[in-house]
C-alpha cells in the first residue's frame, strides 16, 4: 500500500516549503482542490516522496501565492486548471490567457465548427446571390 | 514571413481533440500554444453523486484506452480509505490486466506513430499483433474496452487454467513478433529519418517541467511508480524500468517497445505465481469510512493520480482525477521549438496523448 501523509499549513507557509521541497529534489505531482460543506476551499498540493505521497494542504483560502516559479509547468497548469474551473487566484500566475478553451479562436477557422448549420446554409445562399 | 497555424482541436494524428497554435516563421515553429478542455464531460461533478460502486463503473469510462488503470486506482483509493486487504490472487489478476492494457495501448501508439511516418507495413504488423492482446482481453473479461475487472476489494472475475495457458501462447507469439519489429524499427531509413532528432524533450526540461510515464523515461529519467511507491504485489515481479536517452520520438518509440518485453515478464510471472484463494472480499459491502487518501499507478502513459475524499456516507465527497496527459502536455510546445510544421503531428502525438482522459 502506497503511504499518504497529510499535513496543514498556513498560505504564508506553501513557498517556503515548496522551495525547500524543490531544492531538495521532490517532485510535485499534483495540486487538488475541493470545496467543503460549509463552501470553504481547500487546496492540497501532493509531493511524491519514495513510497508515497506527503500532502501539504491549505484550508480555507480563496487566494493563494503560485507556485509556479518554483514547479514551472508542472505547478502552472494544475493552478490554471484550479482558477478556470474552480474560481480561486493564484497571485503571480499569469492568468491572461485561457487553459481551457480559449476565448477567441483564430480569425474564421474552427469558428465554422460551432456556427449553426442554418446560419451557415443562410451565408451560402447570400454568397450564391451576391455571385 | 511569421505566420500562425493552427492546429485542432480535430487532427487525423489525434484520436481525440486538442488545440495547438503554431507561430512559425517559413517552416520553422518558433513557438507553440497548448489549449484543452475540448472533451470535458464533467466526471469528477458527476462522481459526487454517485455511490462508491457506480462511480467505480464510470472511472473506467473516463479513458477507452486506459479504462483499467482508472477503476484501478480509484479501488485502491477506496481500499486505502477503507484500511481493505486485497487478497492476493486478486492483485495478480489486476496486475496480469494492466500489464495487458499497457501492451495493447504501447501498440496502438506504435502503429498510430508508424502510420503518420509513412511506414504502413509495420504499422499493420504491429496492430495485428495488438489484436491478439486484445482477443486475449476479451477472453479474459469478456470485453475489448471497458474490461469491468475491478471491484473495491479485488478482481471481478478468475483467470481459469485454459485461459492462463492461452494467455501464454498468445505471450511467447507476440514476443517473437516484437522481436522482429525492433530489428525492423531500429534498422529502418523511414523510421530513422522521420524520428531522430525530431522533437527534443531534454533530460533537464523533462525534470523542470515534471514529465512522466514513458515520456519521461525517453528522456533518460528512471520514473516510475511500479518500482517508487509499489502496489498491488507489483514488488514481488522481476522486472526492470526501461530507459533510454536520445530524448527524441525515436526515443519514444525504442522505450514503448523495450516496456513491451518487460510487461511481457511481469504477466509471465504473475500466471506462473499465481497465488490460489479468493479475488475479492466475496458479497461483503465495504465500508469506506470519511477520509481522503491519493494513490499513483503507473498508467500506459505514465503516473495516474486520483484523490479521494470521502464522508462516511456511500457518496465520495471529491474525486480528482489526473492523468499522464496532463503532466507530459505541457512539454509539447518545448518539443515543437526549432522543428518543422510538417513534423508537428508526430510530435503532438509523440507524447502518446489522451486527452478524453485528461478532459474527463
Amino acid at each position: 500500500m502506497q503511504t499518504y501523509h497529510k499535513h496543514s499549513i498556513t498560505k504564508e507557509e506553501l513557498r517556503p516549503t515548496a522551495e525547500k521541497l524543490r531544492a531538495e529534489g521532490v517532485p510535485l505531482a499534483m495540486i487538488h482542490a475541493y470545496f467543503e460543506d460549509d463552501g470553504k476551499p481547500n487546496v492540497s498540493y501532493e509531493f511524491e516522496v519514495k513510497g508515497g505521497i506527503e500532502s501539504y494542504v491549505v484550508e480555507g483560502e480563496s487566494v493563494l501565492p503560485s507556485i509556479a516559479d518554483i514547479y514551472d509547468l508542472g505547478a502552472e497548469w494544475p493552478e490554471r486548471e484550479i482558477n478556470e474551473l474552480m474560481g480561486l487566484t493564484f497571485e503571480g500566475l499569469d492568468v491572461s490567457k485561457r487553459l481551457f478553451l480559449p476565448d477567441t479562436m483564430l480569425e474564421g477557422q474552427g469558428q465554422i465548427l460551432v456556427t449553426p448549420m442554418d446560419e451557415l446554409i443562410k451565408k451560402a445562399h447570400g454568397k450564391e446571390a451576391k455571385e | 514571413m511569421s505566420y500562425i497555424v493552427p492546429i485542432g482541436p480535430y487532427h487525423p494524428a489525434l484520436e481525440e481533440p486538442v488545440h495547438a497554435r503554431l507561430h512559425v516563421e517559413g517552416e520553422e515553429i518558433k513557438d507553440a500554444e497548448v489549449f484543452i478542455g475540448y472533451n470535458h464531460r464533467g466526471i469528477e461533478k458527476l462522481a459526487q453523486q454517485k455511490n462508491f460502486i457506480q462511480n467505480l463503473v464510470m472511472v473506467e469510462r473516463v479513458c477507452g484506452i486506459c479504462s483499467h488503470s482508472h477503476a484501478l486506482a480509484y479501488a485502491m483509493a477506496c481500499e486505502a480509505i477503507g484500511e481493505i486487504e486485497v487478497p492476493k490472487r486478486g492483485q495478480y489478476i489486476r496486475v496480469i490486466i494492466a500489464e495487458l492494457e499497457r501492451l495493447h495501448s504501447h501498440y496502438l501508439w506504435l502503429g498510430i506513430a508508424l502510420h503518420l511516418i509513412g511506414h504502413d507495413s509495420l504499422f499493420m504488423h504491429s496492430w495485428d499483433d495488438r489484436e491478439a492482446i486484445m482477443d486475449i482481453l476479451e477472453e479474459i473479461t469478456g470485453n475489448r474496452v471497458n474490461y469491468g475487472m475491478v471491484t473495491i476489494g479485488g478482481a471481478r472475475r478468475d483467470i481459469s487454467d485454459e485461459t492462463r495457458k492461452n494467455v501464454l501462447a498468445m505471450l511467447d507469439k507476440i514476443e517473437a513478433s516484437m522481436n522482429v519489429i525492433k530489428d525492423m524499427l531500429l534498422a529502418d531509413k523511414t523510421v530513422a529519418l522521420r524520428t531522430k532528432g525530431v522533437g527534443v524533450l531534454t533530460k533537464e526540461d523533462a525534470l523542470r517541467i515534471g514529465a512522466v510515464g514513458p515520456h519521461a523515461r525517453a528522456s533518460g529519467i528512471p520514473v516510475d511508480v511500479r518500482k517508487d511507491a509499489p502496489y498491488s504485489s507489483y514488488d514481488d515481479f522481476d522486472f526492470d524500468i526501461a530507459v533510454f536517452d536520445t530524448c527524441d520520438v525515436f526515443s519514444r518509440v525504442v522505450i514503448r517497445v523495450l516496456e513491451n518485453f518487460e510487461s511481457i515478464k511481469i504477466i509471465r510471472q504473475a500466471l506462473d505465481l499465481l497465488p490460489k484463494g479468493a479475488i475479492n472480499l466475496g458479497y461483503r459491502i465495504p465500508k469506506i469510512k470519511a477520509g481522503e487518501y491519493m494513490v499513483r499507478h503507473e498508467a500506459p502513459r505514465g503516473q495516474l493520480c486520483y484523490k479521494l475524499v470521502t464522508n462516511g456516507t456511500e457518496y465520495t465527497k471529491r474525486v480528482s482525477i489526473h492523468v499522464p496527459t496532463f503532466k507530459n502536455a505541457p512539454t509539447v510546445p518545448v518539443m515543437l521549438r526549432g522543428n518543422s510544421v510538417a513534423d508537428a503531428g508526430l510530435i503532438i502525438a509523440s507524447i502518446d496523448p489522451c486527452f478524453s482522459c485528461m478532459d474527463r
